[in-house]
């Protein structure tokens, strides 16, 4: 069973799954489902479509050298089938795939390591900007002492009622 | 399956569109352009004639794949905004290919094994 790589997206494509499409060239172009095929047919460039594998590689979103990846190739020449390599094989796959998926992590957490302190910036940034949308701007300043004149007559009639 | 369209009348039916979408077959990929303009001056063939393509097929845009009726036209066209953000874009980095896709999706580059015949 051979698992191609979607043309557009590079997801893997399993048997029976998505659409080929051979140009009158005979180069073949694989697609994992519509959404691919169609974004081929508006011939656009994966490399400039944000959700490829192509655009994130290029943009150093995702980890791209590592020796995990050596060991998915497409093999161009046959294998002698041997029954205990084919074993050992089996056996290392899912090793592989967990070291590979921690070290996605930690590539993760190094790319994000100034992203708490540059999204706090920001929010005061935008606080400082657009708080007059939340308070009137004179309401903001400190309010004012008002002075009021108390007249003679009205302190000497409180005198008089007590 | 099918059935009459009711939108489309007699007269519309008589002309069919499949001619105007042959040409549409005949375009080359962005990668084909792009490996044509980087071959060697030498490799370039001089271009056969061709009764059914305008000019004989003699006046051609390699950029953008098309055939024109005269020097002039051709010329014409060079200056055009459509050519000249073509010539760009080819001049850029190579097209998107299904070896960038493999590489992308996390496969090593292909194993042809070992040489078996030393040149």
């Amino acid at each position: 069973m051979r698992l191609e790589k979607c043309w557009f997206c590079s997801s893997t494509v399993y048997p029976g799954h998505g659409i080929q499409f051979v140009r009158n060239d005979a180069k073949i172009f694989r697609f994992c489902r519509s959404k691919c095929h169609k974004n081929f047919k508006m011939k656009r460039n994966p490399r400039k479509v944000k959700w490829t594998k192509a655009y994130r590689r290029v943009h150093g979103k995702d980890m791209t050298q590592d020796s995990t990846f050596e060991f998915e190739r497409k093999r161009n020449r046959p294998e002698r089938y041997d029954r205990n390599l084919t074993e050992e094989v089996l056996k290392a796959i899912p090793k592989i795939a967990k070291i590979q998926v921690s070290r996605a992590e930690s590539h993760h957490a190094i790319r994000m390591k100034g992203k708490k302190k540059k999204v706090q910036k920001e929010a005061a940034k935008e606080y400082e900007q657009s708080i007059h949308l939340l308070k009137a701007p004179s309401a903001l300043l400190a309010p004012e002492k008002i002075k009021v004149a108390v007249s003679q007559q009205a302190e000497e009639n409180r005198v008089m009622e007590e | 399956m099918g059935g009459k369209c009711p939108h489309r009348k007699v007269k519309k039916r008589r002309l069919s569109h499949k001619t105007d979408r042959r040409s549409k077959f005949l375009i080359k990929g962005d990668d084909m352009v792009y490996d044509e303009l980087n071959k060697p001056q030498e490799d370039r063939k001089p271009l056969p004639l061709d009764e059914d393509l305008p000019g004989m097929g003699q006046h051609y845009c390699l950029h953008c794949d098309r055939f024109f009726a005269s020097v002039a036209v051709r010329d014409e066209h060079f200056k055009t905004k459509k050519h000249r953000r073509r010539v760009k874009q080819m001049m850029g980095d190579a097209p998107h290919t299904q070896l960038d896709a493999d590489l992308a999706g996390g496969m090593g580059m292909p194993d042809n094994g070992p040489k078996l015949m030393s040149m």
